[in-house]
């Protein structure tokens, strides 16, 4: 797998200027570098202006496999896209998978990925034994989940050190198959609704929503999956059908196709006959991977992901409202994802899931009055005890930064000095 | 079994890839060892029946000749090692531009005779050997590349016509610019190819026996033009 581009953030939009360096297995760079996978990251925390980037996609190899436990040891820039495609066919899944499989492991552990399963697996970091860790001033070391290097690397943000191999336990997969059950709801402005469908599913191994914000109703389409068998051709993913050729042009971004695109999407979900259906999981996990270069659809202005998670005890009451804030202030999106997470403890110091509702939507090419409200949301969010995925953000004020993450200092403890991402020079101003 | 040379490049490990995938058998050549086990490793994960490895000093005469002596039974071969010659250091630095012409065409020749006449006793094989379009004109900017690599097509266009009879092929492969570790840092035109899309194409093309392939296909047209630009215009040109 190669990167869409070696300096631009899946979000676009930014101007940076990177060295660019390739992980060789041998000494680090001893001054101002950040570690870097796949830039499926929406900002800044996989770029470094005016420093250097140390690629690790070509670090991409599979090490070792106990074919009885489901237990494998891989280069940190091997992609989910290629264990997924490897160990499908032998029965086995990585237990936890993002919207994308073009991520690294390295960068599923610094950001510990979370997935459509967070209620019955917790972050992508559960699933992972052991790391291979190279810092500029100590070396290499391979830690354990005890390892107090290991809370602070998962969700480090690449912060810690290069992550050079790590040992995951994969998940036993039934088939190539999801059985998916569909369910609309809501409509009273609240999400009553969603939240009463989400606890009757909980049996389900996925579950997740997807919520129109534009609509003061806050109508929505619930879905809920497991593993089944399929047929043969759907152990490999479909080649990718389409690639955005160039930039969409500005009115892609507006309001108004935003809602068009919102009632023709759901209308389409609502009629459709079939509640019930088999998919490949290649189309339930990885809807967006069927058109290369996906992100150019908002056009050159690029677009951020606001993506936050209340507590579960607010959320009834603050989701609806952090919402309808976003609609008055003319916030326009598309896709906007509502999941519950559970109480899982994620073994990242810094890891963004805790239990409550999150709710994840795209903000195209930002202007000054969508930051404004998007900082108001921030305080919205602060205010119940929330807080904002780093993943996703090139935007957050570092004063809300260390309101979501007032552990962020230990993080800062444990940073390897030569490494630093404008993210975290940004946030910890 | 496949036999690689120079394994440790990007387009052969995305080769050694689709092989493994298939449940091949390989043997893999190359120079650095840790990389080279990482390689077989990997493989191995990946599905390969067996994989073998030898480091070495790959241009050695001494070290073709053992190698090729111990293989088992070879139904195909990769000769895929290479280093993109930097051609100002080579106008300056004689013994450099030897090393070169060494790495990129008298090693890659000793391999693919050596291959060759072992497939002869054994009374069939294929041998896909990695040339260059920058073969087909020596321009300015890489004419210490691209000189090594004609005498390397010539060299396996002649090679091919004397083994047809004694049942071994030899496939001329003539990659245009890949996108690998090497190219990384060049600014990038619409012509880049992927390392794995090369490699899917030489897979097949040892499959089918293919005499001379170019990869993606439309090299073979933009050589044609490049080929045709008058001499009295090409040397004007800082390509
Ligand atoms: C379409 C889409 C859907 C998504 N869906 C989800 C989702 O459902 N859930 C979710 O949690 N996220 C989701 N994401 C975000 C994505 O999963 C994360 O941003 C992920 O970390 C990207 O991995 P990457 O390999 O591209 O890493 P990059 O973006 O390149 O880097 C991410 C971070 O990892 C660090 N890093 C990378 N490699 C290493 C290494 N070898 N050693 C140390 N540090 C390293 C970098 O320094 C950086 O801080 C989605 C992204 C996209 C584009």
């Amino acid at each position: 797998m190669t990167p869409l581009s070696l300096d631009q953030p899946w979000g676009r939009g930014l101007s940076a200027t990177h060295e660019h360096l390739f992980a060789d297995g041998d000494a680090l760079p001893t001054k101002n570098f950040l570690p870097r996978g796949l830039g499926r990251s929406y900002g800044d925390v996989c770029v470094n202006d005016g420093g250097a980037l140390l690629h690790s996609f070509r670090r991409d190899r599979l090490i070792s496999f106990d074919e009885v436990h489901g237990v494998l040891r891989c280069e940190a820039g091997a992609s989910l896209a290629d264990i997924a495609q490897v160990m499908v066919p032998r029965g086995w899944f990585p237990s936890v998978v993002p919207g994308t499989r073009y991520v690294t492991v390295g960068g599923a552990i610094a950001n510990d990925v979370h997935g459509k399963n967070h209620h019955i697996a917790g972050t992508f970091g559960r699933s992972v034994q052991s790391i291979k860790l190279r810092r500029s001033d100590t070396g290499a070391r391979e830690i354990g989940t005890t390892d107090p290097t290991f809370g602070a690397t998962v969700a480090g943000l690449g912060l810690t050190g290069l992550i050079e191999e790590a040992t995951l336990q994969l998940g036993v997969l039934p088939g190539p198959g999801i059985a998916q059950d569909t369910t609309v709801f809501g409509g009273a402005g609240n999400i009553d609704d969603y939240v009463s469908l989400d606890e009757a599913s909980s049996a389900w191994p996925y579950t997740v929503g997807w919520i129109d914000t534009l609509d003061p109703g806050l109508r929505g389409v619930f879905f809920r999956g497991e593993h089944c068998d399929g047929p043969d051709e759907w152990l490999a993913p479909q080649p990718a059908k389409f690639t955005m050729p160039v930039d969409a042009p500005g009115w892609v971004l507006g309001r108004w196709s935003a809602k068009a695109f919102n009632s023709v999407y759901y209308r389409a979900q609502s009629m459709r006959t079939a509640r019930r259906e088999t998919v490949p999981l290649w189309q339930f996990f990885f809807p967006l991977d069927a058109v290369t270069a996906w992100n150019r659809v908002y056009g050159k202005r690029g677009f951020v992901q606001y993506q936050f998670v209340v507590p579960r005890e607010a959320a009834r009451e603050s989701v609806p409202k952090i919402l309808s804030h976003l609609r008055e202030s003319r916030v326009a999106s598309y896709l906007a994802v509502i999941k519950s997470f559970a109480a899982i403890a994620s073994p990242g110091l810094m890891s963004f899931p805790m239990p409550g509702v999150t709710v994840a939507l795209d903000v195209p090419g930002p202007n000054d009055a969508d930051r404004r409200a998007l900082d108001r949301a921030d305080a919205m969010v602060a205010d119940v005890g929330g807080r904002v995925y780093a993943a996703k953000d090139a935007r957050m004020s570092s004063v809300m930064f260390k309101r979501f993450y007032p552990q962020w200092e230990a993080l800062e403890a444990a940073r390897d000095p030569a490494i630093c991402s404008s993210f975290w020079r940004r946030v910890t101003r | 079994m496949i036999c690689v040379v120079g394994a440790t490049s990007a387009v052969a490990q995305a080769a050694i890839r689709d092989w493994a995938a298939r449940g091949d058998e390989l043997v893999l050549f190359g120079r650095n060892a840790a990389e080279l086990e990482r390689i077989a490793a990997d493989a191995r994960v990946r599905g390969a029946v067996g994989v073998a490895v030898h480091a070495g000093e790959i241009t050695s005469i001494a070290f073709i000749e053992a190698a090729v002596a111990t293989l088992p039974i070879t139904q195909q071969a990769l000769v895929a090692h290479g280093s993109l010659t930097d051609a100002a250091r080579g106008m300056e630095d004689l013994r450099y531009l030897a090393e070169q012409f060494n790495v990129n065409f008298i090693s890659g020749c000793a391999w693919t005779q050596c291959l060759a006449n072992k497939m002869a006793t054994q009374g069939s094989g294929s041998i896909a050997v990695i040339s260059s379009v920058a073969g087909e004109r020596g321009r300015y900017s890489n004419f210490a590349y691209g000189s090594a690599k004609a005498g390397l097509t010539a060299f396996c266009d002649g090679l091919r016509a004397r083994m047809l009879a004694r049942g071994v092929h030899v496939i001329t492969v003539k990659p245009g610019s890949i996108d690998t570790p090497m190219t990384a840092s060049m600014k990038k035109g619409l012509l880049f190819a992927s390392a794995e899309s090369v490699a899917k194409g030489i897979v097949r093309a040892l499959d089918q026996q293919r005499d001379v392939v170019y990869l993606p296909r439309y090299w073979q047209l933009i050589m044609t033009i490049v080929r045709a630009i008058p001499e009295r215009v090409a040397k004007r040109l800082k390509w």
